[in-house]
């Protein structure tokens, strides 16, 4: 069963959300959106529902966010309980749902980006951690990894400082350039670190966009193997106990019943018989043992 | 956590992340700062803002200087609670976060600088009024004590205890009914919004009478005159500022 970082919030029942949760994780200008961008139609294409999310897209909480930003008076503190807001909008009314109903869910940033912008801005680590613990666990993490001197021709040649990327409110007398270079500095060390701890798979964004959207497909299909292999195991063997409970039952019932009575039998023999096709019964025989 | 001055705000460092490395504590900040922060917490309907803004009025003119906050009312952040209640999108855990966020922003704004410049600081609902509502809508106890991790600790917190029958004939007597979230209607406690926010109020009463220990909340018995309950008001807000005024010449 899917499992929280510890804690569980109200009415989250975490039973039954046979989707997977695929993070897409990276400083700005890994080329996250671009990667989501090719990853949801190739997933369509081989049958996947996926829904899509990201950083403040929540009903509730974007749009303010996106205000709030506009200013340059967005504390620190407020800050991050205001994208812990819009995450949490989004895991309740968005993830959740959509793991239920088995959709792919590709998220553009975790609560991983959101511990790491808070921690930078010296939020202390535990406390973020403890809002966090509320959130799923993924099925996998691809960090997109960039180093600074990659990241900075990106970033700014496409589209300039921005105040927020260049980590303005934290070092408001620095010029841009140098701001944005101390910030994401700062950023990738506490990525890193929380690489470590949280079992990022790491992904060297310097590659082309095309070879890092083939390494993630490919560990992507990985995923989806395992899992449908897990899956169509456990059916086999539920199917097979089921009917065998079934099975039992009937020839207990007709014990009771007159002896003579063995049509019934003979029709609930047949219907077991689909999921013995092949090697069904093998492939539970070896699940059994396990 | 030693910052300058020697003030402690909280279990992380608020104003100045970037700076040397500082010890971290777990419970809420006790801070030094000249100014002084009194706080009034009960349900609707117990008269806890008649009591503070007749505290207001008297330091005033006693030449304090005074600021007001109030729950709720972050020029940040009020529009998003807003539409999140007025679309009637808010679940426990985001009624809870944006109530944070709302109180995270006053924090930084203005009740940590105004302590620091020596303002009496009075608010109306504080951290508290979270743990009662939250918990009581059936969030984690510890999760969100933790979430407010980062309030500064009261001087002097006033729990103004009433009898929910008493609470409920005192704010129907202005109104017809009570409001969506008010009542708890999210919880689906009740059809009615009078009986809903009977059983809701009643969950946030037992959660303040749990909390008068555990954060040593000063009670007044709500239902005593009004001029009697100010008189202990003012005797015990007036121990507290001759500290205040202590502490200012020290600095």
């Amino acid at each position: 069963m899917r499992e929280t970082y510890g804690r569980l919030l109200p009415e989250m029942r975490l039973a039954d959300l046979a989707g997977k949760l695929i993070v897409i994780e990276g400083t700005d200008g890994a080329g996250r959106s671009t990667q989501i961008d090719l990853l949801k139609p190739w997933l369509e294409e081989l049958g996947h529902a996926v829904v899509d999310t990201g950083m403040t897209r929540s009903f509730l909480a974007g749009e303010g966010i996106r205000r709030a930003k506009e200013g340059n008076n967005l504390g620190r503190v407020t800050q991050a309980l205001f994208y812990a807001t819009d995450f949490v909008d989004r895991l309740e009314n968005e993830i959740v749902p959509a793991l239920r109903a088995g959709f792919i869910v590709l998220t553009d940033r975790y609560i991983y980006s959101l511990m790491a912008l808070a921690i930078v801005r010296g939020m202390d680590p535990r406390w973020i951690r403890s809002i966090y613990s509320v959130a799923l666990k993924p099925d996998a993490v691809f960090y997109l990894r960039l180093g600074i001197d990659q990241l900075l021709p990106r970033v700014v040649f496409s589209r300039g400082f921005d105040y927020w990327e260049s980590g303005m409110d934290l070092y408001p007398s620095h010029d841009m350039f140098d701001s944005f270079c101390s910030y994401q500095a700062a950023l990738l060390t506490e990525f890193d670190r929380l690489s470590a701890e949280f079992n990022f798979q790491m992904v060297d964004a310097a590659a082309g966009a095309r070879t890092v959207c083939a390494h993630l497909q490919q560990n992507i299909l990985q995923l989806l193997e395992r899992d449908s292999r897990k899956n169509f195991m456990s059916r086999l063997y539920n199917d097979s106990t089921t009917t065998a409970h079934a099975a039992v039952q009937e020839k207990a019932q007709e014990r009771a019943n007159k002896p003579a009575d063995t049509a019934l039998f003979a029709v609930a023999t047949p219907v077991a018989t689909p999921s013995t096709n092949g090697n069904g019964h093998h492939h539970h025989a070896t699940h059994h043992g396990q | 956590m030693e910052i300058g001055s020697g003030v402690r705000i909280g279990p992380f460092e608020v104003f100045a992340p970037l700076q040397p490395a500082v010890s971290t504590v777990r419970h809420y900040g006790e801070h030094l700062f000249p100014g002084r922060l009194i706080v009034v917490e009960g349900i609707d309907g117990s008269g806890k803002s008649t009591q503070l803004s007749l505290v207001h009025k008297w330091l005033e003119s006693k030449g304090y200087g005074v600021v007001f906050s109030e729950w709720n009312s972050s020029p940040l952040v009020k529009d998003t609670t807003k539409h999140g209640k007025k679309k009637k999108l808010l679940t426990p855990a985001t009624f809870s976060l944006i109530h944070s966020t709302d109180f995270a922003d006053r924090t930084e704004r203005s009740i940590l600088p105004l302590l620091k410049a020596g303002a009496v600081v009075l608010c109306d609902r504080y951290i508290y009024t979270a743990f009662a509502r939250d918990v009581a809508r059936g969030m984690d106890r510890d999760w969100v004590r933790e979430l407010y991790g980062f309030a500064v600790k009261p001087a002097i917190a006033f729990y103004f205890r009433v009898p929910l029958e008493t609470a409920i004939h005192r704010l129907l007597d202005g109104r017809d009914g009570f409001k969506f979230y008010e009542a708890g209607m999210d919880l689906n406690l009740a059809d009615d919004s009078v009986e809903s926010f009977r059983m809701f109020q009643g969950r946030i009463l037992s959660e303040y009478e749990k909390m008068i220990p555990e954060f040593g909340l000063t009670v007044v018995d709500a239902t005593l005159p009004i001029e009697v309950q100010q008189a202990q008001v003012r005797q015990i807000v007036k121990a507290h500022l001759d500290k205040a005024k202590e502490l200012r010449v020290q600095a």
